[in-house]
């Protein structure tokens, strides 16, 4: 009698378990992280960690397009990637690749407000998703209905970044970080090829910064990839590339002003921290034409697949 | 017989119980992105739960390393679940450094959200817990303020 209580103790325990993990995954609320217990005391080694940990934002589908929105860049359907490639791919390594590149060109056309035009990238997007079975994350009609509106633009924003997001999070939850890295460069690499472009034509220095301050950023984007690039010759092949971008920086210089930052409450009593160390970047006009003609060559070659 | 009853009561009735007062946190997020104001656009969530600090050790603490860019303003938000008994809140770490906190421990107030406004790019290293090392749940969100 006992062995059966328990036997059926331990079924229910699983069943709900079981139950809790996969309504969390419906309603896209993961299951929460574990605490970290960090004494003060080693605040200062966390820099450390945080290179070996995972690292948010590395790539964001809408900092760079709101940059180019910033500086009054107009729109370019030309700098989009075609749709037509998402039905041509068949591996789950392109498939991933392609799934970032279409997430920054729905950032780009999002934040531009062009709605209208996103219903392609969505499908696209949708199509990729299902294929790497993360499709749930995609409330596709939800997407397709706020994007008929302009008025909806912010939520449209939200939803489709907390898409990426969630599946980004799902991804690396359940051992596919391979995936979630491929994602992610996906995200980047797109992210680097409109700011590159668009710095040839204009010359901001904002734009030049955040291009330049990449050189920052592709250590680390390396290192998600590092683990996964014995995997197969494509994985290798990409890594190799990202490598090749990397030593295209290695003649840019960033350096660092320091200076102590001022903090303040505004008028509706929000604090406001205003950070007064600066980096500074330095890259030659010709640094940046090399550094534009590498990234615009790899970004095609993941989109063609040769 | 009283044991296996118990341990019945405890699988049927505790345990369920417990997975349905699990926070509704896309609820949380959405609202906290709404909180966030107008002019922002939302980068990031974290979703936290915390335990409440035991006696003589740290304060538990739920970290994230993100990168920040030079140039961008960023807006970080933090709000507890109704179910929550601790309030939550976000200190910025720059190499180990803290640069800002939402809850100033000396005058005990705390704020909802925090503004940095960012001039250089960089990893930083993003802490919340709950004041006094209260047990909570809540959500932290990143948005950029455009």
């Amino acid at each position: 009698m006992t062995g059966t209580i328990i036997k059926i103790a331990t079924v229910i325990l699983l069943m709900s378990f079981c139950s809790c993990r996969n309504s969390s995954v419906r309603q896209g609320g993961l299951t929460f992280p574990v605490a970290d217990s960090v004494p003060a005391a080693e605040a200062e080694k966390l820099s450390e960690e945080a290179v070996a940990d995972i690292v948010q934002n590395i790539a964001s589908p809408v900092e760079i397009a709101a940059i180019l929105q910033s500086m009054q860049i107009p729109f370019s359907a030309g700098y989009l990637a075609s749709t037509q490639e998402a039905d041509r791919l068949t591996t789950n390594f392109r498939k991933a690749v392609m799934l970032g590149i279409y997430g920054a060109d729905l950032g780009y056309l999002n934040i531009y407000g062009k709605t209208g035009n996103s219903v392609d990238v969505l499908s696209a997007i949708k199509r990729l998703a299902d294929g790497l079975r993360v499709g749930q994350f995609f409330d596709f009609e939800t997407l397709k209905r706020l994007s008929t509106s302009k008025s909806n633009l912010d939520s449209l924003l939200f939803l489709s970044v907390n898409s990426y997001n969630q599946i980004d999070n799902y991804l690396r939850n359940n051992d596919r970080g391979s995936i979630s890295a491929l994602m992610i460069t996906g995200v980047w690499i797109e992210g680097q090829y409109l700011a590159t472009q668009v710095a040839l034509s204009h010359d901001d220095e904002i734009l030049r910064d955040r291009i330049g301050e990449q050189k920052i950023i592709l250590g680390d984007l390396l290192m998600l990839l590092r683990p996964y690039r014995g995997s197969s010759e494509e994985y290798g092949s990409l890594y190799d590339m990202m490598e090749q971008i990397r030593a295209k920086y290695a003649g840019v210089k960033v350096s660092y002003k320091l200076a102590e930052p001022e903090t303040r409450e505004d008028k509706d009593g929000r604090l406001v921290m205003v950070q007064n160390e600066e980096s500074i970047v330095e890259m030659t006009d010709d640094q940046l034409a090399e550094i534009a003609a590498l990234s615009k060559e790899v970004r095609n070659k993941l989109i063609s697949g040769n | 017989m009283k044991k296996r009853l118990l341990i019945l009561t405890i699988v049927l009735v505790i345990l369920p119980l417990m997975a349905s007062g699990q926070p509704a946190t896309d609820d949380l997020v959405s609202s906290c992105v709404l909180a966030a104001g107008e002019n922002t656009t939302y980068l990031k969530d974290f979703r936290i739960q915390l335990p409440k600090a035991s006696q003589d050790a740290a304060v538990p603490v739920y970290k994230a390393n993100m990168y920040l860019m030079k140039n961008m303003k960023y807006r970080f938000c933090v709000c507890d679940s109704p179910e929550s008994s601790g309030e939550l809140f976000i200190t910025i770490y720059d190499q180990g450094k803290e640069i800002i906190s939402s809850y100033n421990s000396s005058s005990a107030r705390k704020y909802s959200s925090v503004d940095f406004i960012c001039n250089k790019t960089g990893l930083y290293t993003l802490w919340y817990s709950f004041i006094g090392g209260e047990q909570g749940s809540g959500v932290g969100v990143v948005c950029m303020i455009r």
